[in-house]
C-alpha cells in the first residue's frame, strides 16, 4: 500500500512540476488520453478506421523526420521503407502463413536492410543528389514488383492477407498504442547521445569528423532506425488494409510524408505526428465539398507553410513557451523569470 | 365504461402507431452508393449512369419494395482511386457505416476495388463492379462463398474474355484484307504501352496470331503517356506490317493513331484503344484518326435488343456523349437490383444475392448471366459469348464511331450468326487498298 502510495505521490509530482508546467506537455497528454478512450466515447467504424489509418501515418511521418529532419539525410523515397514493409508482411503471411504479430517486425527487419542498402551507396552524397538518389529506390522496387508478378502479384499487389485483428476496435488500439509507442522511442532517441550526433552530422558533418566520431556508421544507424520505424507502419498498414500493392511505394506516397513533415515542422518528432492527425482526418472532412476537396486541402497546406515556414506547431509552441536564454529551459509564455534559474524571459 | 376507455385507447395507440409506420414508410429510400474517380472519365460515367437510373426509377414513383413504393437515392463518393487506394477505402467505408448506403455500385481500379470489395462483403453490401476486369475479384467469390458473395461483377467482362473478343476482332478484320486485298499472310505488328497489364495481353496475342493464319513481326512498347511515337511507326512501316493490333489504355492512343493517320502508314489499327472509344478521340487526333478500331461497349445506332436504343439516345440527349462501360451502373441498378428487389420485395442481402446469382436478364449490353467454376461454385462472373454479352467492334469512319463487329459472327462452326441492328461494313483505309490492291 505504501509503495502504491509512493507512486501515486511521484506521479503528482512529476504531473505538477514536469508536465502541468508547460503547455506543450499538458496537450501531449491530452493526445494521449484523447487517443487512449476514443473508443469509450465512440465506436463508429468510420472514425476509427480514420484515426487507425491516421495512426499508422503517423509513424512514417515521425520516421522521416528522423532520418531527414534531425539528421539531414534528406530522402525523397521514404516509400521505399513504408513498400518493403508492406510487401514483406504481405509475402510473408501469404506465403508462410506467418500471423500478423510475427509479420510486422520481420517485414520492419526487410526495410532496415533495405534502408542499409541505399543507406550505403548513398554515404557519400548531400542535399539535392542525396534526394533525387533516394527518389530512384521505390521506383526500382516497383519495376522488382512488376517483373516477378508471380511472387509479388504484379499491379494487382498481394491482397487477402490476414486482419490486423478480429474487430475495428482492436486494430484501432493496436496502431495507436505502437503509434505513441514508436514516437515516444523515436522522440528519446533524438533527445539521447545518439539523437546529438545526428543533429550534430546534420549542422556540419565535418566537424563532427573531426571530433573523432564515425560518421559513416550514425548516418547508417539513422537510414536502419527510420527504416524500421517505416516498416513497421507499412506493415501494419497491409494488415490494416489486406493489401500490400505498388501504391505503397508510388512516388506521391513518398512526397506525402514530406507535406506532412514540413506542415508540422520537421526536427520536432510531434510536428510530423501532429500534421498527420491533422492532416488526414481533415482531407476526409473536406469530402463534403467534393469538388473542391484537393484544392482546398492545398490551400490549407500552402497558407501554413507561407505563414508558418517552420511549421504549425513549432510555430504554436513558441507562441505559448519561451525558451531561457540563460538555461534554455522552455516556460510558459506568460512568465516574467525562468521557472528554473529566475534568469529575466523578455 | 372502463372497458370501453380501454378498447378506445388501445384502438388509438393502435392508429398512431400505423400512422407513425406509414410515416416511416414513405419517407424511407433506398440508397445506392455510387463510388468512382469521380473526377475522371471514369468515375463520370459511373455517376451519370446512376443518375439516369435514379431519375428513371424515381419517375415511375421509386421500387415497389412488398407494398410499398421507395424512392432510390443515390450517394456519390470519390474514390480517388487513380492517385490513392487509401482514399478510395475511406470513401467506400464511409458510403456504408455513415451513409448506410444499402447496395454500392462502381469502382475501377483493381488495387483500389480489392479492398473496396473486403469492406463491402464485411458489412454485408452488394457491390456491383463496374469497371474493374480483373478475374480475381470474381475469383475470391468462388474461394470463399461465404464472405464474398455479395459482389457482383457488372461491367465489363472480365479480362479474359476481353483478349479474346479483342483477338476475335483481329481475325475479323485479317480476314477482310486477306479476301479484300489478296494478302495471302497478313503481318501484325504488336503494339502495346509500357504497362503491366498488357504483358499476358501480349504474349497470348504472340500465341494467338499464328493460329489465325497470319504473322507476327514485332512487339513495339511505346509509353503509356509518349507524345510520339514516329519512331515506332517508322520500324512498323519498314517490317511491312498490314495490320497493327494495339493494346492502349492511356493517352499515348491518341498520338498513336494521329501520327499514324498523318504518316498514311499501310497498316490498319485493330484491338484496345480506350482513346479511340470516347466521343473526344475524333477532334483529339485532328480527324487523322480515321478508321481506327477498337473494341467498346456502345456505339450510338447499334443495338444488342430493344433496351440498347433507349438508353443509348437519352443518356446522348442528357449528358452530350456515347455511354462508356462504366455508365452501366444504370443497367446495374434498374436491370439486376431493382428487378431482384421488386421479386423478393425484399432488401435483405441474402436473400436478393441468392435470387441474383441465378438470375437471366436482359440490359442494354446484351444478355446478362452469371457464371459458375468448373467445380460448380458460383463466380458471379459475367457470362461472355453468344446470346450473352459480346461487346462491340468499333471503328471511326468519317467522323462517326460505327460498329462493324459482331457481323455474321459465329462462335462456333454450328452457332447461329450475330448480328447486331445498326452494324455496318468494315473500311479499308483507301491508302492501303492504293498500295496492295492490284
Amino acid at each position: 500500500m505504501d509503495l502504491i502510495l509512493f507512486y501515486l505521490r511521484k506521479l503528482f509530482t512529476i504531473l505538477k512540476n514536469e508536465v502541468l508546467v508547460l503547455p506543450s506537455r499538458v496537450v501531449v497528454v491530452l493526445f494521449f488520453l484523447l487517443l487512449l478512450l476514443l473508443p469509450v466515447f465512440t465506436k463508429d467504424p468510420y472514425l476509427l478506421r480514420i484515426f487507425t489509418l491516421t495512426s499508422i501515418f503517423a509513424i512514417l511521418a515521425a520516421s522521416w523526420d528522423l532520418l531527414s529532419g534531425f539528421t539531414g539525410q534528406m530522402n525523397f523515397g521514404h516509400a521505399l521503407f513504408f513498400g518493403v514493409g508492406a510487401y514483406g508482411a504481405a509475402l510473408l503471411n501469404k506465403h508462410v502463413g506467418i500471423p500478423p504479430w510475427g509479420t510486422v517486425p520481420l517485414g520492419a527487419l526487410a526495410a532496415v536492410v533495405s534502408g542499409l542498402i541505399i543507406g550505403i551507396p548513398c554515404l557519400r552524397l548531400r542535399g539535392t543528389y542525396l534526394a533525387l538518389t533516394t527518389l530512384a529506390f521505390p521506383i526500382i522496387l516497383m519495376g522488382v514488383v512488376f517483373a516477378f508478378p508471380g511472387l509479388t502479384g504484379g499491379e494487382l499487389g498481394i491482397s487477402g492477407i490476414a486482419r490486423l485483428a478480429g474487430s475495428r476496435v482492436i486494430d484501432y488500439y493496436i496502431a495507436v498504442v505502437v503509434m505513441l509507442g514508436l514516437c515516444t522511442i523515436m522522440w528519446k532517441i533524438t533527445d539521447s547521445n545518439t539523437g546529438i550526433i545526428f543533429h550534430a552530422i546534420r549542422e556540419d558533418e565535418l566537424a563532427v569528423k573531426a571530433a573523432g566520431i564515425n560518421t559513416t556508421r550514425y548516418k547508417l544507424l539513422a537510414f536502419s532506425l527510420s527504416g524500421f520505424f517505416a516498416g513497421i507502419s507499412g506493415g501494419l498498414y497491409a494488415h490494416f488494409m489486406r493489401i500490400a500493392g505498388p501504391s505503397t511505394l508510388e512516388v506521391s506516397m513518398s512526397f506525402q510524408v514530406v507535406i506532412w513533415a514540413i506542415f508540422g515542422g520537421i526536427v520536432t518528432i510531434y510536428g510530423p505526428v501532429g500534421a498527420v492527425f491533422i492532416l488526414f482526418p481533415l482531407l476526409e472532412f473536406l469530402r463534403f465539398w467534393q469538388e473542391f476537396r484537393m484544392l482546398m486541402f492545398s490551400v490549407v497546406v500552402l497558407l501554413i507553410l507561407l505563414y508558418m515556414p517552420d511549421g504549425l506547431f513549432r510555430w504554436l509552441r513558441d507562441k505559448v513557451e519561451k525558451e531561457c536564454p540563460r538555461c534554455k529551459i522552455r516556460n510558459v509564455a506568460m512568465r516574467h523569470t525562468c521557472r528554473v534559474c529566475t534568469a529575466p524571459l523578455d | 365504461m372502463e372497458r370501453w376507455k380501454r378498447r378506445i385507447f388501445i384502438l388509438a395507440m393502435g392508429f398512431l402507431f400505423a400512422m407513425a409506420s406509414f410515416t416511416v414508410a414513405l419517407g424511407q429510400e433506398i440508397k445506392i452508393g455510387v463510388i468512382g474517380p469521380m473526377k475522371f472519365v471514369q468515375g463520370i460515367g459511373h455517376w451519370n449512369g446512376a443518375t439516369m437510373a435514379a431519375e428513371e426509377l424515381n419517375a415511375k414513383g421509386g421500387i415497389q419494395v412488398g407494398n410499398q413504393k421507395m424512392k432510390v437515392q443515390i450517394i456519390q463518393a470519390d474514390s480517388n482511386e487513380f492517385l490513392n487506394v487509401t482514399d478510395a477505402t475511406n470513401a467506400m467505408e464511409r458510403l456504408i457505416t455513415k451513409d448506410k448506403v444499402h447496395f454500392v455500385v462502381g469502382g475501377f481500379r483493381t488495387e483500389a476495388v480489392l479492398p473496396m470489395q473486403d469492406i463491402a462483403m464485411e458489412n454485408k453490401k452488394i457491390f456491383i463492379g463496374v469497371g474493374a476486369a480483373h478475374d480475381e475479384l470474381c475469383l475470391r467469390v468462388a474461394k470463399n462463398y461465404n464472405t464474398y458473395k455479395y459482389w457482383f461483377r457488372g461491367s465489363p467482362f472480365n479480362s479474359s474474355f476481353l483478349g479474346r473478343t479483342s483477338f476475335i476482332h483481329l481475325g475479323t478484320v485479317g480476314a477482310i484484307l486477306k479476301q479484300s486485298l489478296n494478302i495471302p499472310k497478313v503481318k501484325v505488328a504488336i503494339v502495346a504501352e509500357k504497362a503491366e497489364w498488357t504483358e499476358p495481353m501480349i504474349k497470348a496475342a504472340e500465341g494467338a496470331i499464328p493460329s489465325m493464319g497470319m504473322e507476327t513481326v514485332g512487339v513495339w512498347r511505346p509509353s503509356p503517356v509518349a507524345t510520339d511515337v514516329t519512331a515506332e511507326l517508322s520500324a512498323i512501316q519498314r517490317s511491312e506490317a498490314q495490320m497493327i493490333f494495339t493494346i492502349f489504355s492511356s493517352s499515348v492512343g491518341i498520338p498513336f493513331a494521329r501520327q499514324a493517320g498523318e504518316l498514311k502508314i499501310p497498316a490498319v489499327q485493330v484491338g484496345i484503344n480506350v482513346e479511340a472509344q470516347k466521343d473526344g478521340f475524333w477532334q483529339a487526333t485532328q480527324r487523322m484518326g480515321n478508321y481506327v478500331a477498337t473494341m467498346n461497349t456502345y456505339a450510338r445506332g447499334v443495338e444488342y435488343n430493344e433496351l440498347t436504343k433507349p438508353f443509348v439516345d437519352t443518356y446522348v440527349k442528357r449528358f452530350g456523349e456515347t455511354p462508356t462501360y462504366t455508365a452501366d451502373t444504370y443497367a446495374a441498378i434498374v436491370y439486376t437490383l431493382a428487378p431482384a428487389i421488386e421479386k423478393l420485395g425484399t432488401l435483405d442481402p441474402d436473400k436478393l444475392v441468392a435470387f441474383m446469382e441465378n438470375d437471366v436478364h436482359k440490359a442494354p449490353s446484351g444478355v446478362v448471366a452469371y457464371l459458375k467454376d468448373a467445380e460448380g461454385r458460383h463466380l458471379h462472373e459475367l457470362r461472355w459469348g453468344p446470346g450473352y454479352l459480346t461487346a462491340l467492334g468499333v471503328q471511326w469512319q468519317d467522323g462517326e464511331l460505327k460498329a462493324f463487329w459482331p457481323n455474321k459472327w459465329k462462335a462456333v462452326p454450328e452457332a447461329p450468326e450475330i448480328t447486331y441492328k445498326g452494324i455496318v461494313p468494315y473500311k479499308i483505309p483507301p491508302w492501303m487498298i492504293e498500295k496492295y490492291k492490284k
